[in-house]
């Protein structure tokens, strides 16, 4: 009996039940089951056998923790988690990659269109490009490395963001429900 | 539905938990305990089915009893009133029914 009590403390503390409501749910318990054991009835038979799923569900259905997702649904994150966590490290190496190598090299190419018979003025800020064409396009290479490091920070970010919610989920894990 | 028959039991009289288990024992509901009562009594406690208070019980250890508040009592009634629509439009399906079991 005393067992069971202490492993339903050792959750609610695990949970972040206010000791005090925690305090109070134990006494409640343990004068059942004291109740209960001299009238030939076991602690499995009143209260169950896994202290932790009660301890749980007893905390949730009284709105002192949020209801904890369903096993199945617990099991189903860690699956979106790591396809999330896959993509950021695929992204990083890329990036990482680009930057080292300089290949491949993403280009930003700028489609300009004109009338026929059109020509750019003298002036033009493009002097390389051929004028009085109906179509011109300009490679700008050269821009393309900041969207590498964009790409590299926003990989880092996301790595970060999914080890935090490796954490949070391997901590909100409920019992019984393996760490992937 | 549980859920029901515990308000039905505590509507008889305030009870406190292993109270409620024995009342419904009493009454051949055996597949109650194994911690199914005290998640549902939560429940019904944050939903403002029930009250709750303390007091001793019988000399012993003061206790956690629990009575139907007034949403209590109309989530009974309507609970009570559901139920034996259902039971009675199975029991009409059912009652037709003749089986032959054929021994070898």
């Amino acid at each position: 009996m005393t067992d069971f009590i202490d492993e339903c403390r050792r959750e609610w503390r695990r949970l972040g039940v206010p000791d005090t409501l925690a305090e109070e749910m134990a006494a409640d318990l343990a004068s059942d089951l004291a109740e209960a054991e001299g009238d030939g009835v076991s602690t499995e038979e009143l209260l169950g056998s896994d202290p932790r799923s009660f301890a749980a569900s007893l905390a949730a259905e009284r709105g002192v923790i949020p209801v904890s997702p369903s096993p199945r649904r617990a099991r189903r994150r860690p699956a979106v988690l790591v396809a999330f966590t896959a993509l950021a490290a695929l992204v990083l190496a890329f990036a990482a990659r680009a930057l080292l190598t300089g290949q491949p090299r993403a280009t930003l190419v700028t489609h300009l269109s004109g009338k026929p018979g059109h020509h750019l003025p003298a002036a033009s800020p493009f002097p390389f490009a051929p004028s009085g064409s109906v179509q011109r396009v300009f490679d700008l290479g050269n821009l393309s490395a900041p969207i590498e490091w964009i790409l590299l920070v926003f990989a880092i970010v996301a790595l970060g963001f999914a080890a935090w919610l490796w954490v949070t989920w391997s901590r909100s894990r409920p019992p019984g429900v393996p760490a992937a | 539905m549980l859920d029901l028959c515990l308000l039905a039991v505590m509507n008889e009289g305030p009870a406190y938990g292993y109270e409620m288990t024995k009342r419904l024992r009493e009454r051949g509901l055996a597949i109650v305990g194994e911690g199914s009562i005290y998640p549902l009594l939560g429940r019904l406690e944050r939903d403002g089915l029930v009250e709750t208070y303390r007091a001793p019980s019988n000399g012993g250890p003061e206790r956690k009893y629990y009575r139907p508040s007034d949403a209590g009592r109309l989530a009974l009634a309507m609970g009570v009133s559901e139920w034996r629509a259902a039971r009675d439009a199975v029991d009409a399906v059912l009652a037709s029914v003749k089986v032959e079991v054929l021994h070898d």
